[in-house]
């Protein structure tokens, strides 16, 4: 029996669909079966992501409404044997799926993988609310801006009405450099106000957008930091404890012989 | 000069993050408490209720709001009293 | 009226050697794609389902004016056909019993679903499905043939992975020993199909 686990923000454009593609990748390169579920119905997008646009015939609505058998609509990775997804419509909108029918769904996909990963659209309407149905857990994304972070709580106090208790956070888009220059709310400020647990920090990485432009997640590159804060996240996630990776390491020899003397 | 330090040591209070780490903090204070404007009724009642039991007061021209400004949340009411009653513990005790 | 313009420009592009090439590459690169081939029995549900028009602003055409002898206008004028003046944008589905002519682009995202052919007078980048009733004889034409998925009757293509050249041509696809290919498209050899 898998988990269902519903990641999502509430803000748009602060990378929910960039995280569940690198979260379901890494898990899948860890030997895991995985499958991706797009929820956002009428503006699909973890498809482009993972690079497998083209090869859609069903999606989820068709699935719902009896179209195609579960199976049929469900699209292998090109990369892992263990990947999956199930696209989200595109011509349909939110009310297409009831939060019923995506629990029956997610209660189907748990005895067939390890793990389910939701895609949550943004907002808090129906479609948040089909997508954290029939979710076991949910991941928070936030950046370090105001807004991101006040639709976090929202999101978070959202989360725990639906009985969805202790949610963790995912900090995306952080930039070190600014952090230290007091320019940018740290780990520890965002934390301190949204009081939940810290599942893993993303830098900013350019090579999001490069590996995004490609249709490969940034998981597979080594040489990527975001890629390798995804590969810890996906760790944690089954289980095993990663220490949290040093974003302040090159910043430079100032800032080390700071440390050094210990100013912080 | 000085400022420059600060900022190279971290210590700047008024660097844009605290700017907004204050500013959210606020924010959520409302978020969190869901103040309705049925909320702030039924508050203006009770009060009412047991402000009443002390002193006259112009029950049309009270105002009860939340005002967060100087960093903090605060709850402002604004009650005009008429007149005080002079024999309201006694009326308790009695009572 | 428009087909007469549009096969007036097509013609300028008979013969020509460099679309001979790139028709040979694209056949050998446009992969089709057995996963997705599905039995006589499991055709889509969401296909074969009443088709219908959701174009608001397209109307149909009864009787189209008739020009010339070309095969495939022929085609059209046998059925119903419908004229969408404007692109057509991500998320928006137009499905039709009959043909379906676009003046204007098909964006990613978005599909044409027709039971019968389906020309594109610009950009096919979306999801298109002619024949979807099962015709196999249906074909899908367009200026600018580079389509996320193309299917016809019960077969399924789509684009082979990673980077391929786009088409400087008009295109058209088409059944061919049960296999969906992509030529050329040429006035001349499409008459010769139809007539021998």
């Amino acid at each position: 029996m898998g988990e269902v686990i519903v990641i999502t923000s509430g803000k748009g454009g602060v990378g929910k669909t960039t995280t569940s593609a690198n979260i379901g990748t890494g898990l899948a390169a860890m030997g895991y079966k995985v499958v991706l579920v797009d929820t956002d119905i009428g503006l699909r997008n973890l498809d482009v992501v993972l690079g497998l646009e083209n090869r859609i015939v069903y999606d989820i609505v068709d699935v719902t409404h009896g179209h195609c058998r579960l199976k049929q609509a469900l699209i292998k990775d090109k990369r892992f044997e263990g990947l999956h997804l199930l696209p989200a419509a595109q011509t349909k909108d939110k009310t297409a799926v009831s939060p019923d029918q995506m629990r029956e769904l997610c209660t189907e996909l748990k005895k067939d993988f390890d793990y389910v990963i939701i895609d949550c659209p943004a907002g808090i309407e129906q479609g948040f609310k089909n997508a954290i149905a029939g979710a076991d857990r949910a991941l928070v994304v936030t950046t370090p801006e105001v807004s991101a972070v006040r639709d976090a709580d929202r999101i978070i106090g959202l989360l725990e009405a639906a009985e969805l208790r202790s949610p963790k956070l995912i900090v995306n888009r952080l930039r070190p450099r600014m952090v230290k220059s007091g320019d940018m709310m740290s780990i520890d400020d965002i934390i301190e106000i949204l009081a939940i647990d810290l599942l893993g920090v993303i830098p900013e990485d350019e090579m999001i957008v490069i590996t995004t432009n490609k249709g490969e997640p940034a998981v597979l590159d080594n040489k990527s930091r975001a890629g390798q804060a995804y590969r810890n996240m996906a760790r944690r996630i089954t289980g095993e404890d990663v220490p949290l990776m040093d974003l302040y390491a090159d910043l430079g020899l100032v800032n080390r012989l700071k440390k050094f003397i210990g100013f912080k | 000069m000085l400022d420059f330090l600060l900022r190279v040591f971290g210590k700047d209070a008024s660097s844009s993050k605290n700017v907004a780490k204050d500013r959210l903090r606020l924010v959520l204070v409302h978020d969190r408490a869901d103040v309705s404007p049925q909320l702030l009724e039924d508050l203006k009642e009770d009060l009412i209720k047991v402000i009443t039991n002390y002193m006259d007061i112009d029950e049309r021209a009270l105002e009860v709001n939340f005002d967060n400004s100087d960093n903090t949340v605060a709850l402002v009411a604004n009650i005009p009293v008429i007149k005080m009653k002079r024999n309201a513990k006694r009326e308790e005790k009695i009572g | 009226m428009t087909n007469i313009r549009g096969a007036m420009v097509l013609k300028k592009n008979k013969g020509s050697k460099k679309g001979k090439k790139l028709f040979m590459k694209r056949e050998n690169s446009f992969e089709v794609d057995n996963r997705f081939e599905f039995e006589e029995s499991e055709i889509p549900a969401a296909v074969t389902k009443e088709v219908e028009t959701k174009a608001a602003a397209a109307k149909p055409i009864s009787k189209p004016v008739s020009v010339g002898n070309e095969p495939l206008q022929q085609a059209i004028a046998d059925e119903n056909t419908i004229l969408i003046k404007r692109t057509v944008r991500s998320g928006q589905s137009i499905q039709f019993d009959g043909n379906v002519v676009v003046l204007g682009d098909v964006n990613p995202g978005s599909e044409i679903i027709a039971s019968g052919n389906i020309v594109v007078m610009g950009a096919l980048r979306g999801v298109v499905h002619a024949g979807a009733t099962g015709n196999e004889d249906a074909t899908v034409a367009a200026f600018k043939l580079q389509p996320t998925q193309l299917r016809i009757a019960n077969h399924i293509t789509r684009a082979p992975d990673g980077d391929y050249v786009a088409p400087e041509h008009p295109e058209i696809a088409r059944i061919k020993d049960g296999v969906v290919v992509i030529e050329l498209y040429q006035m001349g050899q499409d008459r010769q199909i139809k007539i021998g």
